[in-house]
């Protein structure tokens, strides 16, 4: 299935809220305005650790674009591709330096941080496209913007698929 | 006599035999052999209906490629005029002075892996071959991958620079002095993004905070001048798209929400001019807004032309347009609503007196329209591609 089919479905995607999520955004971006360096990218720290949780507090598939993780992901879902929602497919590098999404859990009712991390050094993997665009912006406003490239930083920019890793519960 | 007379005949009838083969064997005559090694051109400068689509190739980034194609309809030989490659997500401009298209790329000599080469490579418009490259070896300034932008590379100074955007993730634009054939500067950015041509030999770029800022180069590619509209759009409640159409040295910037801001970018730093929406109050009770991969552009007569939406909301922005709206830029009013017969992601308009509308509709595939009257023309389909995304309208 092609990107725009699944364009085509997210039409009818019921969008989640924001309001809280651009009061985080905006603090979060006077934060790095003028910073470039990476040291100052707060996402640069991510790393694979927490598994999902139990299907009460953790709802949905994380292979399946509507999974509440996924609201501005732009790529491939590693779930499909050899690895799992935190854990790139074998003989893949996981990128640090990502872009960030706020999504609401429906399992508890709270705004997560979640850290997009291309895992990248194979060709594209092909399965499971999902792009959704809930918080994206335009590419001057890099940290949110799923447009690049996000294989940085690693031996190689060929992008293969996205993890979604849960950074912390947004602060209102 | 008698056998005189035999004989008479039968030279006759075989006469008539040797006449008959002779023209049978001339009617069946060899094919002439064929010159090896022949190899088609294309003429320079292109037809006005002549485009060039770049396929991405999402599938398999490490080649894709750009295809210059006919829309005047016929089938495959008549609309196919030849390719050439783009590595990794590449970037395109063409000149309209030079016979010359440049390709910003990279690539790993073992596919997607070992030793990254970062180039700008050269084509001829009329053999589609690499005249020349520039490598481009500074650590600092490796190019952004950004998949849907014509603004990260851009020609300033009479097509003297070539300016792109680099992202390691610092924030630079490279400036490359194409007739030295080398990278003369790399211009450190706030955190900004896109290359708007401005004034005689300068750029400006979009900012993270709502803001623009401009630089002015001298004849060495080096900052002489620098200046900033403060913040002026709220990237949050309404941001601009960094993907404008531009029209007589004036961007017209949509905004996520339906409304465009011109910004003049003649002079030598870029000022902020009207605010005006594309949307009547019927329209925005139907939640229309712009959207798409590419979603502005422009004809010969400057009209301005934007793909449109309905029952937006937040994440839209990326959505496929089901209608182009036409608007006058001077009277600021919307002159025609175009259907479109797919909805689709990205289109460009040819130049000329008969511009034509080429969309990339949801099923990959080309819709052509006339950009005068709205009416849709053809449908360009049926060949090998993937993801045959933006659409360049030939220069």
């Amino acid at each position: 299935m092609n990107w725009l089919d699944k364009q085509t479905e997210n039409i009818t995607r019921n969008v989640a809220k924001t309001s809280s999520r651009r009061g985080f955004l905006g603090g979060l971006g006077s934060v790095i305005a003028g910073g470039s360096l990476l040291p100052l990218l707060p996402v640069a720290r991510a790393r694979a650790t927490e598994q999902p949780g139990p299907p009460e507090v953790d709802p949905g598939d994380p292979a399946t674009c509507d999974y509440w993780r996924n609201c501005a992901i732009d790529g491939y879902l590693c779930s499909c591709c050899g690895g799992t929602i935190n854990s790139c497919p074998p003989g893949t590098e996981m990128s640090t330096i990502t872009w960030i999404g706020t999504c609401r859990n429906p399992g508890d009712d709270k705004d997560y941080i979640i850290s997009y991390n291309d895992c990248c050094g194979k060709t594209s993997c092909g399965n499971c496209f999902c792009n959704r665009n809930e918080g994206d912006r335009p590419t001057y406003r890099p940290h949110t913007s799923n447009d690049y490239n996000w294989c940085l930083g690693t031996e190689s920019t060929a992008y293969h698929c996205t993890v979604n890793l849960i950074l912390g519960v947004a602060i209102k | 006599m008698k056998y005189l007379k035999q004989i008479t005949i039968m030279f006759k009838k075989l006469f008539q035999l040797v006449l008959f083969l002779s023209i049978c064997h001339n009617a069946s005559a060899d094919l002439p052999n064929d010159t090896a090694g022949k190899v088609e051109t294309l003429p320079v400068p292109y037809p006005d209906d002549w485009v060039i689509v770049h396929d991405i190739a999402f599938d398999h980034m490490s080649i894709g490629r750009f295809m210059v194609m006919d829309i005047n309809g016929g089938d495959i030989k008549d609309f196919f005029k030849g390719s050439f490659n783009g590595g990794f997500i590449s970037a395109f401009t063409q000149a309209l002075k030079k016979p010359e298209m440049y390709v910003l790329e990279h690539y790993y000599d073992r596919g997607t892996r070992g030793n990254r080469t970062d180039v700008l490579t050269i084509y001829d418009k009329a053999t589609l071959e690499p005249v020349d490259e520039i490598i481009l070896d500074d650590p600092r300034l490796k190019r952004a991958e950004i998949l849907v932008s014509k603004f990260v590379i851009s020609l300033i100074d009479d097509e003297r620079f070539l300016l792109f955007y680099s992202f390691t993730p610092g924030t630079f634009v490279t400036v490359i002095d194409l007739e030295k054939r080398e990278v003369v500067n790399g211009v450190p950015l706030p955190t900004c993004a896109g290359i708007y041509p401005t004034g005689k030999r300068g750029f400006s770029s979009l900012c993270g905070n709502g803001s623009m800022v401009s630089f002015q180069l001298d004849e060495d590619g080096q900052v002489t001048g620098q200046d900033k509209i403060e913040p002026f759009f709220d990237v949050d409640e309404d941001a601009l798209f960094e993907r404008p159409a531009i029209i007589g040295g004036t961007g017209y910037f949509p905004s996520f929400h339906g409304d465009v801001q011109e910004i003049d970018l003649s002079g030598g730093a870029a000022r902020l001019g009207e605010k005006w929406s594309l949307l009547n109050e019927e329209d925005k009770s139907q939640g229309w807004r712009p959207g798409g991969a590419w979603l502005a552009a422009t004809d010969s007569t400057g009209r301005l032309y934007v793909m449109m939406h309905e029952n937006g909301e937040e994440g839209s922005h990326d959505y496929p347009g089901s209608e182009i709206w036409v608007f006058d830029t001077a009277g600021k009013t919307r002159v025609n609503r175009i259907p479109l017969t797919l909805p689709a992601i990205a289109f460009d308009i040819t130049m000329g007196d008969a511009p034509k509308i080429v969309t990339t509709n949801i099923e990959m595939k080309l819709e052509v329209y006339d950009a005068r009257s709205g009416e849709h023309v053809d449908t360009i389909a049926d060949f090998y591609h993937n993801w045959p995304l933006l659409v360049y309208a030939s220069q």
